[in-house]
């Protein structure tokens, strides 16, 4: 064993009790002392450190560097931002694989490559061979100066951040660099992994700065991880691995690239990649995998098996080689197998709890004829008997921070028992019944927190379900009549004359001259004002294909960013989608770093200047500040960038006004709103603009309109619209009183949750918010259960995912909003008692359900509503004619 | 080290003889069970199997390898230990007791000529 290479960490593996094995060239451990199996689980429950330092590390300099790469890589390497990486394949020509690699751009002018072990020399020769082709590349193999350490797993975050001592962690999304220091020692570091964790990171350093840095990190609690359990961890995440999925089938044919449903990320056919090694056989598979996967397999020729997870039903553990048969026919290798270890867990969905019990799986990758589908059953070969299979979609899930989770295939979800009443009778019974229980808990006996609800008043409630509940009111303005609203059914006088008074009520309250009221969602008035802007684009030319919007500029979700103003939302199908990224032509708003919840106003000119954005949308989910409408509409002006500035204003609508914002004045072009978060109103949406009839966008306006109906909505819910009027008509009177109180009544709350030692998000100086929300930080993770603590004492709240979450289920803070209960008649004094409950649940862990039912009961009359004698007969009328 | 009223394999297979009966009990070794480490299946033979010595009479597996197990006499399976199929910790906790595979009915006694004693087994281990 004298000749085989040694990382710098070996004294440590063999301090640590380490089986050090063969492994290609290298000397590397298997196990330490916990075996495979229990590192495996060490991994999935805290945090795993693997010395991956017998990797290849080459860097690329020089003026060629781009071009070099995007001939040898097969991902389009143009697409990497400065703090970006992404998975690449070193294709040959046949359209095989030579390796698979990582390329990372932590600086400005070096790609960094980091390839397999065991072809470490093999990748070198090729690059220097296709290198003579070049110039001005530069490539440095750094293998030998530098190591590479992974750390993976739920504590791996809290683990490095307690080592890191200047410098930051990358953005928590898969696949962002950031330089920090241990230790005073330089460290990359990247979100990226080989175990499926949703939490991973690996590190780069020099070689002598190694073992402090992995004594630190085992210090601080992560558990050393051999390559033994790095198998079956990547196993577990159907991850690749150079010699089983990609390479050489166990017949020793040449296995295609995109065979592996992987390589479908590391392979770009991008315009801007022009050719590349492998390229015409990929195009050939990527032509027979779309065909596949629509279950046509005339192209099979060109890629005539697949990758697939597949589960063992039967006793027995599939290993690499084994045979896999459907009845008589062989159809196909398992390419890697064995039996793998999990944490069972407990309880279903979002309270579903990882236990201390242990199970294990067989589970294998195998290479299957492509003609072979998820839920196919299968028998693989093990020792001469067959043992039954299944193909399974995945064998773990990584979208639920901070585990990933296993997903067995004979799991079988419980539904949640529902009641089934024996007659019909007991059925209709038991509907009222409950639909009265959850009225009296949530109207008389809960503190409502949630900043986008809100309470409608009787005579709104009332309204919303007369006639014409019930009726169709369609209507289209003509040009042959002038412009003249044209109504398809009779009978509808009544809602014509509704309608009309609640865009004059509406065009009043927001300062403008146009409001479309039809739309019956926020989320929906966002997809009519997108689809109008596709069809407003493309008015020039309405027999090309229509082109989508180049650009948008809006807030990030994590950053409190609204779903529907999202590509995953009501912006899907009206986005263009960018040549060099090959995502969706999205550009979010930068944020100050001392506040989250703030734009950062002068970095946005230099993107407002690269990107051109068409269309600029502001908004959020999580606001606690107005939005910077004046000084970017000054920027799009002094650029001479033709952007239509949109603002969503859903969880604003009910404080616009010179207390918060007036976004008209400000140079808006468009709002859209849903009516019921801060305003009175009925559950709708509506969209508003300033333009004039004379103006050049009114024909987006108009298009704005088209898009509503027939666009939108047939039918546009009379009842609520009716409802509506009246919230409008509330609204429009009790405004000033109204808003000054909920902004005072915020500001209250939330030095009241700070004076109680609660972390407060947001800025000190203006009393950490200027709108109705508050943002409470418990710590991360800890979002879900400390909502779901607040609702067993009567206080209803939502967790809130912040900037530094991996996603909704580690969210770390609470989002509070004050209108509903401000509206209930509750004063800055009755907030501060509120904040002190709150911090009685949170931080005493005190039950204070009844003292919470008691001091609700003083808050049982609606404000800011038309009520008293005069109108007592007509509501009462009203209510006997249901 | 190893129990001295067992008999050895060379493949690290031990053997308890009841004269008796013509039975003998089956199981692996201590040795064995460490360095195979990480064991996740064991695979058995049926009552009523034929083994013929030194030939496969199941397999145990770790997550990184499978292993033979070798009969270490010609003979019929008369009892199979199922316990420990579903418990396989009981092969690392209790290997000459409860952790015993199978029991076979012998064809001829001359056989056990063959075995090592306890002493000459850890010799073997020492040099393995």
């Amino acid at each position: 064993m004298n000749q085989l290479r040694k990382t710098v960490l070996y004294d440590r593996h063999v301090a640590l009790g380490a089986n050090m094995v063969e492994f290609g060239e290298w000397n590397m451990p298997l196990h330490y002392r916990s075996g495979i199996v229990e590192e495996h689980l060490l991994t999935r429950k805290r945090a795993g450190l693997f010395d991956v330092s017998h990797m290849g590390r080459f860097a690329f300099r020089g003026k060629g560097m781009l071009p070099f790469l995007q001939h040898v890589l097969s991902n389009n390497a143009e697409a990497l931002e400065v703090g970006q990486c992404h998975y690449t394949i070193i294709p040959n020509d046949n359209g095989g694989a030579i390796d698979d690699a990582y390329l990372y751009r932590f600086v400005e002018d070096e790609y960094l490559l980091v390839v397999n072990a065991e072809n470490r020399e093999k990748d070198w020769d090729h690059f220097q061979r296709i290198l003579k082709g070049f110039e001005e590349v530069e490539m440095v193999n750094q293998s030998e100066d530098t190591v590479m350490f992974s750390l993976q797993g739920p504590s791996s975050k809290l683990i490095l951040t307690g080592v890191i001592d200047s410098g930051s962690l990358p953005e928590p999304i898969r696949n962002t660099l950031s330089i920090a220091t241990i230790n005073a020692a330089k460290v990359l570091i990247s979100t990226t992994g080989y175990t499926g964790e949703p939490i991973c990171f690996e590190l780069f350093t020099t070689s002598k700065d190694a073992l402090t840095i992995w004594d630190l990190l085992i210090e601080r609690g992560a558990a050393p991880v051999g390559l033994g359990a790095r198998d079956t961890l990547r196993l577990e995440a159907s991850l690749p691995l150079y010699g089983h999925e990609l390479g050489l089938d166990p017949e020793g044919r040449e296995i295609p690239i995109l065979s592996c449903p992987l390589s479908k990320l590391g392979v770009s056919f991008s315009s801007l990649k022009g050719d590349f090694i492998g390229k015409n056989a990929l195009m050939k598979q990527f032509e027979a995998l779309k065909k596949t996967i629509k279950r046509d397999y005339s192209l099979r020729v060109d890629l005539p098996r697949l990758i697939r997870p597949v589960a063992l039903a039967g006793r027995g553990v599939a290993r690499a080689g084994a045979e896999v048969f459907v009845e008589k026919k062989q159809v196909g290798f398992v390419t890697s197998g064995t039996m793998v270890p999990y944490w069972k867990t407990e309880g279903r969905g979002l309270s579903s709890r990882v236990t201390e019990e242990k199970g294990m799986r067989a589970i294998c990758c195998a290479l299957l004829d492509s003609n072979l589908h998820e839920d196919d059953r299968v028998e693989v070969e093990i020792r001469g008997k067959r043992v039954e299979a299944v193909i399974v979609p995945f064998h773990l899930r990584s979208e639920a921070p901070p585990h990933a989770r296993p997903i067995l295939w004979d799991h079988v979800f419980k539904e949640e028992e529902v009641f089934s009443g024996a007659t019909v009778s007991e059925k209709v019974h038991y509907l009222l019944k409950k639909t009265m229980e959850n009225t009296i808990w949530r109207q008389t006996e809960c503190i409502n927190l949630i900043p986008s609800e809100q309470t409608q008043s009787p005579m709104t409630r009332l309204l919303s379900i007369m006639d014409p509940a019930f009726r169709y009111a369609e209507h289209k303005r003509i040009k042959a009549f002038y412009d003249a609203d044209i109504f398809y059914y009779q009978g509808t006088d009544f809602i014509e004359e509704a309608e009309r008074l609640l865009e004059n009520e509406l065009r009043l309250f927001l300062s403008c001259t146009e409001v479309e009221t039809r739309l019956i969602s926020g989320q929906m008035a966002n997809t009519a004002v997108f689809s109008a802007m596709v069809d407003y684009l493309n008015r020039a030319d309405r027999k090309s294909e229509p082109r989508r919007i180049r650009y948008v500029l809006n807030n990030h979700i994590m950053t409190g960013g609204h779903l529907s103003a999202q590509p995953m939302g009501a912006l899907r199908d009206f986005v263009a989608h960018n040549p060099k990224t090959e995502k969706p032509a999205v550009v979010n708003f930068p944020i100050l770093p001392e506040n989250p919840y703030k734009i950062d106003v002068s970095a946005c000119r230099e993107i407002i200047a690269e990107y051109k954005p068409e269309l600029i949308i502001f908004g959020k989910s999580m606001v606690l500040h107005p939005e910077p409408v004046a000084q970017i509409k000054s920027f799009v002006d002094d650029l001479s960038v033709r952007s239509i500035i949109m603002y969503d204003m859903a969880h604003v609508l009910g404080i616009v006004g010179p207390y918060f914002q007036e976004p008209f004045k400000e140079g808006v072009d468009i709002v859209t709103a849903s009516t019921h978060k801060t305003f009175f109103g009925t559950q709708r949406g509506i969209a508003a603009s300033n333009y004039k009839e004379q103006d050049e966008h009114y024909e987006f306006w108009e298009a704005i309109t088209r898009r509503t109906f027939p666009g939108s909505v047939s039918n546009h819910h009379l009842g609520t619209m009716v409802g509506l009027l009246m919230a409008a008509y509330e609204m429009n009177y009790f405004k000033d009183e109204y808003q000054k109180k909920v902004l005072a009544n915020a500001k209250a709350f939330a030095r009241a949750l700070k004076d109680s030692g609660m972390d407060v998000g947001g800025d000190p100086d203006v009393s950490y918010t200027e709108t109705h929300q508050v943002i409470i930080n418990i710590g991360y993770g800890k979002g879900p259960e400390v909502a779901r603590k607040l609702e067993e004492n009567n206080i209803i709240v939502n967790y809130q995912a912040t900037a530094e979450a991996e996603g909704f289920t580690v969210a770390g803070s609470l989002r509070l909003g004050v209108t509903e209960m401000t509206r209930f008649g509750m004063e800055e004094e009755n907030f501060r008692t509120l904040a002190q409950f709150i911090h009685d649940v949170v931080i005493k862990e005190k039950s204070v359900k009844e003292e919470v039912k008691s001091f609700r009961k003083r808050f049982s009359d609606l404000k800011f509503r038309f009520s008293g004698k005069e109108f007592d007969a007509v509501m009462e009328r009203l209510h006997r004619l249901i | 080290m190893y129990p001295a009223d067992l008999k050895y394999t060379d493949t690290h297979e031990w053997v308890r003889i009841e004269e008796k009966t013509g039975t003998v009990t089956v199981g692996i070794s201590e040795y064995a069970v460490k360095q195979i480490s990480d064991i996740v299946f064991l695979e058995l033979p049926s009552v009523g199997d034929n083994l013929k010595k030194g030939s496969p009479f199941g397999a145990i597996e770790s997550v990184k390898a499978v292993f033979d197990l070798n009969s270490p006499v010609t003979g019929e399976v008369t009892e199979v230990n199922q316990a420990i199929t579903d418990n396989l910790d009981l092969l690392q906790t209790d290997p000459y007791g409860q952790g015993w595979m199978i029991k076979i009915k012998v064809e001829s006694e001359d056989e056990f000529e063959a075995l090592m004693n306890a002493v000459d087994y850890e010799n073997h281990t020492r040099n393995a």
